[in-house]
């Protein structure tokens, strides 16, 4: 992957913004890259975050969440078959029981990282959630771009992930400087394809694979 | 036999019970027009290689189907399917599969499993609905029609995940095996009819009076208190691409004979290599193979078959609506045999081609259609022998077109 960027001065702003964009290694943009902006000292996260991982046709929605550290999950069930949600991911390791609709209580993500989900029931099911204490990040549009606004100056890195990405390493992150009021741009280009999407067979209660 | 429905009906009631917010219960009924020019099928004790035939067409009962799923604990499943074809089998109802199943929540890439009773080997790529329906056509390929016909594990198999997708991989493995009992039968139909193309499953305690090869014969017997094995792999790229490999050998012994059912036991072992591949939503191609041998008779020289059957399955889905078309070829050919004067000098083989074309709208949730035609060219050498009903000549060319109106709930 390269990775480049440059910060040009904008006049009449108090914080900073960030343009990102992601390209595959076909040029073409990368739509839901997730991109984390990380600042050299992350604010702390406020208290009483929460988001929603659903289930619904059998897939988890959205497929990537990216959440602050300590935001509490909820896993609400909207499919007519019953979930069993595992991870035994090193940033949380969790199994909620075979569950239909709001049976259990939000989980809490304390730790950073990337955690993967399953449902014990339903192999086909894969959902990743992001977490991280910066308070900055989003997924990129059709259009590959991210832009990330009202940051503070300083020192940041800048991380890159896609649920298809078939290749890792350093570099999938910059380091870059926004100055006062500045407007930086990073670009990322892979190296690799995209993997294949996932595929599965929806939600019709009458499948089952043998 | 009713003994045993009956108690294994109390045990699903207990269970019910047991587990009142915690099952699954869900019907599928399905009728059908059908107009077939097919010779006798095996249910009417002839050779034909199709479901229905000329003199049972119009309008039938393709099946009623109720499934049954409890989760006893977190981990155990229990489940059970049963069916009825109203085509005056000993039992109107009757289980096609019971089993336990137990799935650990998995705390790391490996996860175990182990099911417990009688079910379908993990052997098709095509039977993907519940109670072992195939969503593609209304007839199966002939390898799963056989499996349908006459294999089911009555048994144990444990199975070993490894959950690649869940662990940052593209692709999952599992590999499982299988021990077995009371399918020492297995192989009489490939011998005595050779392949056939229908939706019809034996059910774990049913007959048909009139079947062939003999209305004795009882499918899921125990005949040489020897168990069988099967062993297998599947493999599951991001679910665009699956491929099954499973060797099944039943270890019948080739001197046990149960003068009860007037059969023997049937020592029959096959390899079989399937691959699905779903490169986009719309399209799904599957392929399979099967390979084998059965025998029967310890006299010599010993009675043995070879059979061999590969089909190739495209299906394309729009919106509501599927279309399917499907290619078969088949053949089972008997190698050697000790009652040649008593059939005229025949060896029994049959070996042939069907195509399949099918065709199905999803209509609300609930309800669907279905209109398929099929045509199955054969030679069924023992189709002259003057036993079977329609009698000469061996070469046939059977032809059915079948609309079903299906509700599943």
């Amino acid at each position: 992957m390269a990775c480049t960027f440059s910060v040009v001065p904008a006049p009449a702003s108090a914080t900073s913004a960030l343009s990102v964009t992601v390209a595959g290694a076909d040029g073409r943009p990368v739509e839901g890259a997730v991109v984390i902006a990380e600042p050299a000292a992350a604010p702390k996260p406020p208290p009483g975050l929460r988001a929603i991982m659903d289930q619904r046709n059998l897939m988890f929605v959205p497929d990537v969440l990216v959440v602050q550290t300590g935001t509490a999950v909820d896993f609400p069930n909207s499919d007519q078959v019953r979930h069993q949600v595992y991870s035994f991911s090193g940033a949380k390791t969790f199994q909620l029981a075979l569950y239909a609709g709001r049976a259990h209580a939000p989980v809490v993500f304390d730790r950073t990282g990337l955690v993967t989900l399953g449902c014990n029931i339903h192999d086909s099911m894969l959902g990743h959630i992001w977490v991280t204490d910066s308070p900055w990040f989003g997924r990129t549009g059709a259009n590959g771009v991210l832009d990330l606004r009202e940051l503070p100056a300083g020192d940041y890195t800048v991380h890159v992930w896609h649920a298809l990405l078939d290749e890792s390493g350093p570099q999938l992150e910059l380091h870059l400087k926004l100055g006062d009021g500045a407007t930086g741009t990073a670009t990322f280009r892979l190296k690799r394809p995209l993997r294949a999407p996932l595929h599965h067979h929806g939600a019709d209660k009458k499948w089952e694979d043998y | 036999m009713g003994r045993l429905l009956a108690v294994i009906g109390a045990s699903l009631a207990l269970l019910l019970a047991r587990a009142a917010c915690a099952y699954e219960f869900n019907l599928s009924v399905d009728m059908r027009a059908v107009s077939s020019n097919a010779t006798d099928s095996r249910l009417a004790g002839g050779l034909g290689k199709l479901r229905y035939d000329a003199a049972h067409d119009g309008l039938r009962l393709g099946y009623v189907r109720l499934g049954y799923r409890v989760d006893v604990t977190q981990t155990l499943r229990v489940a059970a399917e049963a069916i009825a074809y109203g085509d005056h089998d000993v039992n109107p109802l009757d289980l096609t599969e019971l089993y336990a199943d137990w799935r650990p929540i998995p705390t790391s890439a490996w996860r175990s499993r182990l099911k417990v009773g009688a079910f379908y080997p993990e052997i098709s790529l095509e039977n993907r609905m519940r109670g072992w329906r195939s969503p593609y056509t209304l007839s199966f390929s002939a390898i799963n029609t056989w499996v349908g016909e006459e294999l089911r594990t009555i048994g144990a198999e444990y199975s070993l995940d490894w959950l690649g997708r869940s662990n940052g991989h593209g692709f999952d493995v599992t590999f499982n095996a299988a021990a077995f009992g009371w399918n020492d039968t297995a192989g009489t139909v490939l011998a005595t009819r050779g392949w056939g193309l229908h939706d019809r499953q034996s059910s774990l305690f049913g007959r048909f009076a009139n079947a062939s090869p003999s209305p004795r014969t009882v499918f899921y017997d125990e005949i040489d208190k020897r168990a069988g094995f099967y062993a297998g792999v599947t493999a599951n790229y991001r679910g665009l691409l699956e491929a099954r490999v499973l060797h099944y050998d039943n270890r019948a012994n080739l001197a046990a004979t149960a003068d009860k059912i007037h059969d023997d036991a049937w020592p029959t072992y096959f390899d079989s290599i399937g691959l699905r591949t779903t490169p986009n939503a719309d399209w799904t191609l599957i392929a399979q193979w099967l390979h084998g041998r059965t025998y029967v008779d310890s006299a010599l020289p010993t009675n043995a078959w070879s059979f061999n059957s590969e089909f190739l399955l495209a299906s394309w889905q729009q919106g509501a609506m599927r279309y399917s078309a499907r290619y078969d070829s088949f053949a089972a050919q008997q190698t050697s045999s000790n009652f040649l004067p008593y059939v005229n000098d025949i060896y029994f083989g049959d070996r042939g081609h069907a195509w399949t074309l099918a065709c199905s709208r999803q209509l609300g949730e609930r309800w669907s259609v279905a209109l398929e035609g099929i045509e199955a060219r054969s030679f069924v050498a023992q189709r002259v022998l003057p036993n079977y009903p329609n009698g000469p000549p061996a070469y046939a060319t059977e032809r059915q077109w079948q609309l079903a109106v299906r509700y599943d709930r």
